[in-house]
């Protein structure tokens, strides 16, 4: 598609075409969280916040399975302990992140490691590394690009659920606590390919359900636990063949 | 509510610290490929350990019986048709779609 030469490298339009594919590609991915995002804001009003606190949440936290835990617990009056527990588990995988981008990133300046690092998420990660194995190359303009692009978004459904909360009572009615369950399947079915994934899918969603008959509180922690621990334990010596 | 400020707090240093480490000049240790693996196996176990009570035990919360429960049916319909279909977005519009016509038909 591009026949850029060597004096095109890193200069403007360059970049203004890496942004252009940055936006384009999470752009999917960014439509697909909507309805979670609407979620999060009105079930935020729903549990007694402030729409600035609402709002507030998705502009500092801006990790969507982290702030839907995190909202229901804080629902059943959960401890503030539960609830950091709970953000750490979910956010471990971004030190995963982190640790990929090692490389290309820990030369640049303290704003842009900071930058890079805040608008870091799953499907950031996935957009950028499809895009590095393309071009053999990291690009800091194309992952702050898509970050940034993903947080708009992200910010903006959070905001109409927000509206919607204040507007529309019992909101969780017509169905959008379903769009998470329906979000997550859809992120991950596909990443089923190999054993390990699948046992780690399995033991993780059984125990998930009988925690959540048991110790409520910290459910989704000990699953999650036990999802790890069985796919580290499986051996792939074959894969899924779809 | 004033936990509710504290959380956050305490949520927005968490995430964003997980994000940064690595990026840090001053951490001088590696992550191992062992602890790469248990760790790729975080996003599918969290994720899953969400919905999987939403689908399976949302009957509880309307009182509906388990096998007739909407969260059931779509839920089991929207994992099949993510096997076939890859489209995120596709995906979560048909599983809505599905839920929503329960709802309406029930």
């Amino acid at each position: 598609m591009s026949d850029r030469t060597a004096i095109a490298k890193g200069s403007f339009p360059s970049d203004f075409k890496t942004m252009n594919r940055a936006i384009i590609d999470i752009f999917p991915l960014a439509l697909a969280v909507v309805p979670w995002g609407v979620l999060c804001g009105s079930l935020a009003i729903n549990i007694g916040l402030t729409p600035l606190q609402a709002q507030l949440m998705s502009l500092l936290v801006f990790a969507g399975a982290a702030q839907l835990a995190a909202l229901t617990i804080l629902g059943a009056v959960g401890s503030l302990s539960s609830i950091y527990s709970s953000t750490f588990v979910i956010s471990s995988r971004h030190l995963l992140y982190s640790a990929v981008f090692r490389d290309h990133v820990r030369k640049s300046s303290l704003g842009l490691r900071c930058s890079i690092a805040f608008f870091l998420t799953d499907e950031m990660f996935a957009v950028t590394c499809a895009y590095m194995e393309k071009t053999k190359s990291f690009s800091a303009v194309y992952a702050l690009s898509s970050g940034i692009t993903f947080y708009l978004i992200w910010n903006i459904s959070t905001f109409a659920g927000i509206i919607a909360g204040q507007h529309i009572p019992n909101l969780e009615h017509l169905g959008l606590e379903f769009a998470i369950a329906a979000t997550f399947i859809a992120i991950v079915m596909p990443t089923i390919k190999n054993w390990s994934t699948l046992i780690a899918i399995i033991s993780s969603g059984l125990s998930a359900i009988l925690f959540s008959l048991f110790i409520k509180e910290y459910a989704l922690i000990a699953a999650t636990f036990i999802g790890m621990l069985f796919g580290y334990l499986t051996k792939d010596k074959e894969s899924i063949d779809e | 509510m004033n936990d509710f400020w504290l959380a956050l707090l305490g949520m927005t240093c968490i995430t964003f610290s997980c994000r940064y480490l690595f990026f840090s000049k001053t951490v001088p240790f590696e992550l191992g490929p062992k602890i790469k693996r248990l760790l790729s196996y975080t996003a599918p176990s969290v994720l899953t350990a969400m919905w999987v009570p939403i689908v399976f035990l949302g009957h509880q919360q309307t009182n509906s019986n388990f096998i007739t429960s909407p969260f059931l049916i779509a839920g089991v319909a929207t994992v099949i048709f993510s096997l076939k279909v890859k489209n995120t977005l596709a995906v979560v519009m048909f599983g809505m779609g599905i839920f929503g016509a329960l709802k309406v038909l029930f």
